[in-house]
């Protein structure tokens, strides 16, 4: 009986419905968050003492870089579930992620590239995070691409999901460059076991950053996995009432 | 106001930071509703072709 959730979460009319029912929670949710993380994040902290306010790049930086890795881990552990237990809907979720993983992680290299040239007196430099992120950007294209360029639904969910899965090794890569390799970047000051290194005028906005973007996340999350499994369904009787709504 | 705006002499990156994210997320939720609408045209298309054949 336990387990009959689960087993509904593979039946795509009934997260068809789940999902349309979740939307406005989580986008209103994510709004809120978002809009008190820029007011905290741009006006209420203080300057950093080195980095002046420049330093208020981190808000909007570290969040697109945290999506850009958890989207991606979403993703692939989605394609693998579809993988192993040909679950439809799974696939339909790792298709729903990869353009929003994609434009997070542009904005986390670009405006990684905007904080750098102030502070480290260059855009780009080929580091191993900065490297190793860009890498991902094209895993996120590959992945898109690859999608795009087979006809057949279910033979593009299922090569593409073999590269997501493949690609997943370089998360951990990305994570702990900064610890393996002598990089530009600095270590997370958040993302540790050790308290964060920071006070809580600047770390309160931070996290509300973050909390909103994965709240974002799931909201956009939701409204693309409707539009996937619409199109991968073909002769359900429900679709008719889902389009009629 | 315009202390606020010059941020500390790094107003071109600060602002151009957040104003990208902004046009990622506005693009995001464009983009998503899109592929939504998009997918329930094609579903009502093909239902009422399914439709005229029965």
């Amino acid at each position: 009986m336990a387990w009959t959730w689960f087993h509904r979460l593979g039946s795509p009319p009934y997260v068809y419905g789940l999902a349309v029912r979740l939307t406005p929670w989580f986008a209103w949710s994510a709004a809120l968050c978002i809009v008190a993380g820029c007011f905290g994040g741009l006006v209420l902290a203080p300057a950093d003492y080195q980095q002046g306010d420049d330093f208020r790049i981190i808000y909007v930086h570290a969040p697109s870089a945290w999506m850009s890795l958890m989207v991606y881990t979403t993703m692939a552990i989605s394609a693998a579930v579809g993988l192993i237990w040909r679950i439809k809907v799974c696939h339909a979720v790792a298709a729903a992620c990869a353009p929003i993983g994609a434009s997070f992680t542009l904005e986390a290299l670009v405006t990684g590239s905007l904080w750098g040239y102030r502070m480290w007196g260059t855009y780009w430099e080929w580091d191993p995070r900065l490297t190793s992120e860009l890498i991902l950007f094209f895993l996120y294209l590959g992945y898109m691409g690859l999608r795009s360029s087979i006809d057949d639904a279910q033979r593009a969910d299922r090569a593409s999901a073999v590269l997501a899965v493949v690609g997943v090794v370089n998360v951990p890569i990305i994570h702990f460059s900064v610890m393996w390799w002598n990089s530009l970047h600095q270590a997370p000051s958040v993302m540790q076991l050790a308290a964060p290194t920071m006070p809580a005028s600047m770390l309160t906005p931070l996290l509300l950053m973050l909390l909103g973007f994965t709240l974002m996340f799931a909201a956009l999350l939701l409204v693309r996995l409707r539009g996937e499994i619409l199109s991968r369904e073909r002769s359900a009787n429900w679709i008719r009432e889902a389009v009629a709504s | 106001m315009s202390e606020f705006l010059n941020m500390g002499g790094y107003a071109v990156y600060v602002w151009s930071s957040y104003g990208l994210c902004a046009i990622v997320i506005a693009w995001n939720i464009i983009g998503a509703r899109r592929l939504l609408a998009r997918s329930r045209e094609e579903a009502r298309r093909k239902l009422a072709m399914r439709g005229e054949e029965a």
